[in-house]
């Protein structure tokens, strides 16, 4: 009995996962309620009127008590937690004894974490992180809230299997030979021929690594690339293993699963599911197929197909589309939370992955955006502390530090294909606003402030995570080049291969200290 | 909006009763279901508002899971909830007190609540809000007063120091109390000196319970309600209900009344239930023979040694039940449920009489060889039934092969008896927690209550006790010698010298009697003191949540805390003047693995015993 749900202030459903026991249970409770005979409620409909009245308490609590719930236990022993990440609420649930208090509070923040990478600077805005999590398009939103849920699934699943992330550590594989031939080829071979090519289409490979299911193999980052975070690095192997999950738990896989799942894109680890139009589950008159299994995972070529005109946002399912990932970088003027990377991840063998992290051409927006939403999250505080304007804006990094570079800023995007107007706009109204003062100021400008920083959010999304450049052009290595980095180390690995599957499925503390179920 | 700001001396935070049943449609107002609210000076709108949220959230988690939220967590506060047909209590504290605790406060509170009142829905249906709430007040006031953080923690009862007292004095309360249970009306009873419990024949729920009316009489002997006798301001009693549980346990552990259980051989039994007092007519091993051999050499004298070393169940003594005896067991007796059969009550009737004959109302002891009373001691002697001691058992056994005349006196009852007592071995009711006396049908009994200056005899006895003026005198003038004199002994017994802090703390729990035994000073905010509190109170929580945790070490930086567990006791440790250089890197030198040797040390000379 599990699940784990986020919601907005409003108690909208931002994005529900759920065991098949539990999704029963909350069916079973409907079906006794329901005898009208007008059938069951969509499910999403189900779990957001049950778990209203808690999040509406939880939000009335914080407003007039300024202290909220963060744990509930009933006498049956079934466990609720509840975090609040500014306006989005989680609440992870337990039931069956296998997760306590601590456990789903990790879950909570690993799937905060994996939000941040999925959405990056997004989500210093509640209100685009709402639409963002909660797509507008029932189909979108399923695909999204799939993606979601897999990934969450791997992560649980990892957690009850591998110690690396019991104890939220990365291992390593250690074999001193090889590691130190591994790390030189990447450095000499594989990195500096990516980095040369004339097909990298801008992208400059920062770091590249080789995992063996969840160990690692070999790890190379360039001198100009900073240190990639333990966190940043989990989240990544738990992305790479919801596209190429490593079956550890059994002994002999059939080789043919393997071939399949090695072959296709990141989602064909499941069953499709043949007919996707009972997907669209909003449609209340038309009751749920019992028979329909819980978590189906659709074919995206099918849906493709069917829902072209909705889904011309949505990546394509080629795999050698890489994943945008947000990452914490740390340089010489700072440490910038949630730059944006590409990620590829090339499977060698099942079990064996080479995943290249590239730096985009684009960064160095992502860094002033940065900047800027800094310098006004800092002059907001500031304000709420009850500071005068003029003393607010005062601060370090003064307002007037940033004022040429924003506007320089604007100009650059104006000439580019981003829309700024919107925030050429809010800008003007920011600067004009300063210079004043009086009964009120305050609060204007701390409306301000939230204007200005929604807009910045919005420009980076654009820059961002709404798939750029041309259908003909993407911008990314070239499958060409990926395909021949991949037979590189493959060819590297070789002899190696099945040597290195056994070693990395030794997980000896694990096996000496074997958890009691 | 900013938290109320609290004395740290309350426990409690907050405490209410809310009923859901009075606020079901739109209009009606979140106030008309608040019963009691603490602290009654919160301000109405705030009262409305946790009661609105917390029953609310509650009832929607509970109707998730199909069961009733037991805790509450916020930022700054916890919650220990009980949700019953429809009403919702919430008692909260600290987020530094342990779970198990608060848990453990609300059940106390609420159970004092029905131990005195009754059912809760009743209650307010046959009381004011107000009078009730001044009763919640009370009870909470009386849970929170008095004792230390360590007893808090621990919820245990509060008893005299022991290691001042001649242990004989403990001896003569259990017999006073003995002496009363001969009149057939009286349950069981207990012996408190200034609201401690300096001996008990009832469980330490039932003890607790009953030391809040004591409190209360104690500081205003007039209560208006109270039932005056003709004894004078001296005697009181009250109206108090009684779990079926509590009942059935106070039914099952008769020291005299119930003869069947022991005359039947038994020779496969070695283990039986305890008596929950003793006294020297009640010593099986010695005297079972006499009857036939009246002349026996053994002297009452000789046989006051073997009672005397072993401790009586509920001895309020810790130092002396360890190693700890079984808990006693109630048991369902098959063919009595409360009724006795004539032919019982005949013969309770004339050892009564017996015991009546005996006039003085004076130990035991001195009876021990009255030839009047001594036929009479043979069906005394013939309702204990002694397990505790395997030794004495099997002398015991020794015995009965050659003493058919008490088994074949009831022998047919006595198979039955003795088959139901072997395989039926509930747990005994160590707890509360899940009663849940607001639905299950509560029996009224009367407790009464004789005090001497600041002693009080305290019995539980059946309702029509008071109406039975033979027996209340009886009860009172052979108690009242007794209990003069115990009060002078114990008034006179000089407060124990504080002690200078010694090189270590410890504090060791008796879970089976609920008693603590501390070398902790009393003293309020004691600094140095304050990590060991700490660590007690989160191991003892560890100890709660992971049932197979036996031992553990705690640390900071400047202290080492070992606790070690059983299932009948908790003890916690802590060495002084440890190096505070062992922080960092586990080292095997460290001086804090040293602590569980030194502790199984230093504790032998309080009577605990970790080996």
């Amino acid at each position: 009995m599990k699940c784990l749900l986020i919601s907005s202030q409003s108690a909208e459903v931002l994005f529900h996962w759920t065991d098949p026991e539990f999704y029963q249970n909350v069916q079973a409770q409907y079906g006794a309620s329901q005898e009208d005979g007008h059938g069951l409620p969509a499910f999403e409909d189900s779990i957001s009127t049950l778990f209203a009245p808690i999040i509406i308490s939880c939000i009335t609590m914080v407003d007039r008590l300024g202290d909220s719930y963060t744990s509930f236990t009933t006498e049956n022993n079934h466990i609720y937690v509840l975090h609040q990440f500014d306006e989005c609420l989680y609440i992870a649930v337990n039931g069956d004894g296998e997760e306590g208090e601590g456990d789903l509070r990790r879950k909570i923040y690993v799937m905060k974490k994996m939000i941040e990478v999925m959405f990056g600077m997004v989500t210093l805005s509640s209100d685009l992180l709402r639409r963002e999590l909660r797509p507008q398009d029932t189909e979108q939103r399923a695909r999204l809230w799939e993606h979601l849920q897999s990934l969450l699934e791997t992560y649980s699943h990892l957690r009850e299997n591998d110690q690396s992330f019991l104890v939220e550590a990365v291992e390593r594989l250690i074999h001193p030979t090889l590691c130190e031939q591994c790390i030189e080829f990447l450095e000499r071979r594989l990195v500096q021929q990516l980095n040369s090519s004339v097909e990298r289409a801008g992208e400059e490979v920062l770091h590249a690594f080789i995992l063996v299911h969840t160990k690692l193999l070999a790890f190379y980052s360039s001198r100009n690339a900073s240190t990639l975070s333990t966190s940043d690095l989990l989240a990544l192997i738990i992305m790479s293993q919801n596209m190429y999950p490593s079956n550890t738990d059994q002994d002999d896989p059939n080789p043919e699963d393997i071939e399949s799942t090695s072959g296709s894109g990141p989602e064909s680890f499941y069953t499709p599911e043949p007919s996707p139009t009972d997907m669209d589950s909003r449609s209340s008159d038309m009751p749920v197929r019992e028979s329909t299994p819980l978590f189906e995972f659709v074919d995206p070529d099918v849906q493709m197909a069917e829902d072209s005109l909705h889904t011309l946002e949505v990546p394509p399912p080629d795999p050698s589309t890489p994943r945008r990932v947000f990452l914490e970088v740390s340089l010489k003027d700072g440490l910038f939370p949630m730059m944006p990377h590409s990620m590829y991840c090339l499977p060698l063998w099942p079990g064996i992955t080479l995943v290249l992290l590239t730096k985009i051409p684009t960064s160095a927006v992502a860094m002033s955006v940065y900047t800027f939403l800094e310098a006004f999250a800092k002059l907001e505080k500031r304000l709420n502390e009850g500071q005068e304007g003029s003393a607010a804006t005062r601060g370090q990094p003064t307002i007037h530090d940033i004022r040429s570079k924003l506007d320089k800023f604007i100009k650059a995007l104006g000439a580019s294909e981003i829309k700024s107007a919107q925030l050429q706009n809010v800008w003007t109204d920011f600067k004009n606003r300063i210079g004043r003062g009086g009964p009120g100021f305050n609060r204007e400008l701390i409306r301000s402030c939230k204007n200005m920083k929604t807009q910045l959010c919005g420009v980076y999304r654009q820059c961002f995570l709404i798939e750029s450049g041309t259908a003909d052009s993407p911008r990314r290595l070239s499958p060409c080049l990926q395909e021949r980095a991949q037979t590189m180390v493959q060819d590297k690995l070789m002899d190696w291969k099945d040597f290195l599957l056994v070693k990395s499925k030794r997980n000896i503390t694990m096996v000496s200290y074997p958890f009691s179920k | 909006m900013a938290e109320l700001v609290l004395p740290d001396s309350r426990r409690c935070n907050y405490f209410f009763l809310y009923d859901g049943s009075k606020v079901r449609g739109e209009s009606d107002q979140t106030r008309e279901g608040i019963c009691y609210f603490y602290p009654e000076e919160t301000p109405l709108d705030r009262q409305e508002l946790l009661c609105g949220q917390l029953a609310g959230a509650g009832r929607c988690v509970s109707e998730l899971s199909s069961s009733p939220v037991r805790i509450l967590n916020l930022h700054r506060n916890k919650f220990a909830i009980r949700m019953e047909d429809d009403f919702f209590w919430a008692l909260g504290c600290s987020v530094e007190v342990p779970t198990v605790s608060v848990c453990e406060l609300l059940d106390q509170l609420i159970n004092l609540f029905c131990f005195y009142n009754g059912s809760v829905r009743h209650s307010y249906q046959l009381n004011s809000q107000e009078t009730l709430a001044s009763r919640w007040a009370q009870y909470l006031s009386h849970l929170e007063s008095g004792s230390s953080e360590l007893q808090h923690i621990f919820s245990c009862l509060k008893t005299i120091d022991s290691t001042n007292v001649d242990p004989l004095l403990l001896l003569k309360a259990a017999l006073i109390l003995q002496a009363c249970q001969r009149c057939p009306l009286v349950l069981a009873g207990c012996i408190l000196f200034r609201g401690r419990v300096v001996s008990t024949q009832m469980s330490p729920q039932l003890t607790m319970k009953a030391m809040v009316h004591e409190s209360e009489t104690y500081t205003k002997p007039q209560r208006p309600n109270g039932q005056s006798s003709s004894f004078g301001s001296a005697v009181s009693s009250t109206t108090v209900f009684l779990t079926p549980s509590e009942l059935q346990y106070l039914q099952s552990t008769p020291v005299d009344k119930d003869f069947s259980s022991h005359s039947t051989p038994h020779k496969n039994t070695p283990l039986k239930k305890n008596r929950l007092s003793r006294t020297l007519s009640d010593t099986p091993s010695s005297t079972e023979s006499e009857p036939s051999d009246p002349g026996s050499s053994q002297s009452p004298q000789k046989l006051l040694s073997p009672h005397l070393s072993e401790s009586s169940v509920y001895s309020s003594d810790p130092s002396q039940s360890t190693p700890n005896p079984p808990p006693p067991q109630p048991l369902e007796p098959p063919l009595s449920n409360g009724k006795q059969s004539p032919e019982e009550e005949s013969l309770e009737e004339s050892y009564y009489h017996s015991f009546h004959s005996n006039g003085e109302g004076g130990s035991q002891i001195d009876n021990g060889g009255d030839s009047s009373a001594f036929g009479e001691n043979s069906h005394l002697n013939g309702g204990g039934v002694d397990g505790a001691c395997g030794e004495e058992f099997n002398f015991r056994v020794a015995e009965e092969s050659h003493d058919n005349k008490v088994s074949e006196e009831v022998s047919g009852r006595g198979c039955g008896r003795v088959q139901g007592h072997e395989v039926e071995r509930p747990d005994p009711p160590r707890s509360d927690v899940f009663e849940h006396p607001g639905e299950s049908p509560l029996i009224p009994m009367t407790l009464y209550l004789h005090r001497v200056k600041g002693l009080v005899l305290a019995l539980l006895v059946e309702p029509h006790f008071l109406s039975d003026k033979a027996s209340m005198e009886e009860v009172y003038h052979s108690s009242l010698a007794s209990l003069n004199g115990l009060e002078a002994h114990l008034r006179s017994v000089s407060p124990g010298v504080p002690g200078a802090p010694g090189p270590y703390i410890f504090a060791h729990f008796d879970c089976i009697q609920s008693t603590l035994t501390s070398n902790l000073s009393g003293r309020p905010g004691g600094a140095p003191e304050r990590p060991f509190v700490r660590a007690t109170s989160l191991l003892h929580s560890h100890f709660c949540n992971t049932e197979t945790l036996q031992e553990a070490i705690i640390r900071s930086a400047g202290a080492a805390v070992y606790g070690t567990r059983s299932v009948a006791q908790e003890t916690y440790f802590q060495q002084h003047g440890g190096s505070l250089r062992n922080s960092g890197i586990p080292n095997h030198q460290d001086s804090a693995f040293s602590l569980p040797g030194k502790a199984r040390h230093r504790l032998l000379k309080h009577g605990v015993n970790l080996l």
